[in-house]
């Protein structure tokens, strides 16, 4: 469970945050829409304590994680996993070497068993070959299907998403939507995705907040969304659902 | 106009001391966590030999060809002032003070801040600006122990090690430099250089070496760490790590060498 209340942070006079509250419950998929820039990555950094808030309240699984100390914050963190917009890649790292780095560092497998449950993170996100690639080697796509299987590879209880699929091809948002669908499914996990790709939202929620000048103006089901009278979702909504620019402004 | 011109010097002289003063006062809090960390649990030994291996391999080379040409050039411009005094005899040893006291860590020192202090700065940059080092800290590993401790640790251990090679080099150069105009076998050059040579000569310039690695690891991260700006901060990170690791070392020399006379005043 996350609860999530009076949250506040600005950066100097710009307010990206404005008393927001919010729950995502166990094993729900909660999304949060808004145009570029508005503070979704923001949020979610707030919530793995990435970013420290100006104010608020951040309780993860009973936890206050403003208040924990780093070695609490820690514990927590290994039930976390957060895919990064960039997919952030240790780019001095292979493939492999970067599935096994959060191992390494915090299980006692042995080296076949690490190896094992590489192949099998890897065999999940369709991958298996790029094992001893180099970030460098891969496209943007793959990048966030290794990104993934990283963020996956300690089984988290909650999982975080920064823009899944921004930047990616149709076919690829599609394909990253269909995995997180069927890690949701796999792990039971508790989720958070930001984005502004309203597929992936329709397909992956089971709340939808609208984050707009600092506040929530939305929180409810994808149909409440879709049903909703509120000018500016319904903007949202069909701007996103627009695949061209210019058929748009002609219809207009 | 003129005035106009002299404001945006002034201003620029002005913000450019500030950001100087605003570094040093981040790279002392910096330093202090780094003392912090250091001698806590993990010690990630592994990945400091990783460094130390990447270091030496980076600036091998290049402080090879610097210590020879110190030494070569060194004995070339001494030897006809000592000839004129009647004193080439003198010429392996003074070759020996020159480079074990001064030349040999100060300029193979400056020589890391460019190569290494900038690698570091550009390395951790662009982790920064990529997000790898936040994607580190929410896989709750500590970054600062795995990226800059060990870093920090690698250039204070290596750069003393270099020193010692550079030094051994360049005293080769000045030997290259005496047969040239002199008649002199190595065994007599050698044994010059070890008769002049003192403990109170070689220890204080292997110890600073100490501080200098440390000085070109810690900007370099601290720079690199708090890189802003995507690839524009990448590069502003690694040509300012040059620059004020380059100060600080002059800077820390000459208090150094003042601790040196004071220490052993003969």
């Amino acid at each position: 469970m996350i609860k999530v209340s009076k949250l506040n942070i600005s950066f100097g006079d710009n307010i990206i945050l404005d008393d927001i509250d919010f729950e995502v419950p166990n094993g729900s998929t909660v999304v949060v829409l808004g145009r570029s820039g508005i503070g979704k990555s923001v949020l979610l950094k707030c919530l793995v304590k990435l970013i420290q808030p100006d104010s608020g309240f951040i309780e993860i699984d009973g936890k206050a994680v403003l208040n924990l100390k780093t070695r609490e914050l820690n514990e927590l963190r290994k039930e976390i996993g957060f895919l990064f917009q960039s997919a952030a890649l240790y780019d001095s790292m292979s493939v492999e070497e970067n599935l096994a780095f959060p191992l390494k560092k915090h299980t006692e497998l042995s080296e076949s068993e690490m190896r094992e449950r590489i192949i099998e993170m890897l065999d999940m996100v369709g991958l298996k070959e790029a094992l001893k690639k180099m970030p460098s080697e891969l496209s943007g796509g793959m990048k966030k299907r290794i990104g993934l299987a990283r963020s996956l590879i300690l089984f988290p209880k909650i999982m975080l998403y920064d823009e899944p699929t921004t930047g990616l091809d149709p076919v690829t948002s599609k394909e990253i939507t269909r995995l997180i669908l069927e890690m949701q499914d796999r792990f039971k996990m508790t989720s958070i995705v930001v984005t502004h790709d309203m597929i992936c939202a329709m397909s992956v929620a089971d709340q939808i907040l609208v984050l707009e000048s600092g506040k929530f103006i939305f929180n409810g089901s994808t149909d409440d969304l879709v049903k909703s009278k509120n000018m500016f979702l319904q903007n949202f909504l069909s701007t996103k659902l627009e695949d061209n620019p210019k058929d748009a402004s002609e219809r207009r | 106009m003129k005035q106009n011109f002299l404001d945006k010097i002034i201003n620029k002289l002005t913000s450019q001391v500030f950001e100087f003063f605003e570094i040093i006062g981040g790279v002392t809090t910096f330093s202090v966590k780094f003392f912090a960390s250091v001698f806590r649990p993990p010690y990630e030994i592994t990945e400091v030999r990783k460094h130390m291996d990447e270091l030496g391999v980076k600036t091998l080379a290049l402080v090879s060809v610097t210590g020879l040409i110190i030494g070569l050039v060194l004995g070339m411009q001494s030897q006809p002032v000592m000839a004129r005094f009647g004193a080439e005899m003198f010429l392996p040893g003074m070759i020996a003070l020159s480079v074990v006291r001064e030349l040999g860590p100060v300029i193979t020192a400056l020589i890391f801040a460019g190569r290494v202090g900038s690698g570091i700065g550009a390395e951790l940059g662009s982790m920064r600006v990529t997000e790898q080092i936040d994607a580190m800290e929410v896989s709750a590993i500590d970054p600062f122990k795995y990226l800059v401790v060990t870093r920090v640790l690698a250039c204070t251990l290596m750069l003393p090690l270099l020193t010692v090679y550079v030094d051994f080099i360049a005293i080769l150069g000045g030997y290259i430099s005496v047969i040239i105009t002199q008649n002199l076998t190595f065994a007599l050059y050698a044994d010059l250089v070890i008769r002049t040579l003192k403990f109170s000569d070689i220890l204080p310039g292997i110890t600073k070496t100490f501080a200098f690695g440390f000085i070109v690891g810690i900007v370099g991260s601290y720079l690199g760490y708090y890189a802003k700006k995507g690839t524009e901060g990448v590069g502003k990170a690694s040509t300012t790590a040059v620059v004020i690791s380059s100060l600080l070392i002059l800077l820390v020399d000459v208090i150094m060498v003042r601790i040196t006379l004071f220490l052993f005043p003969e």
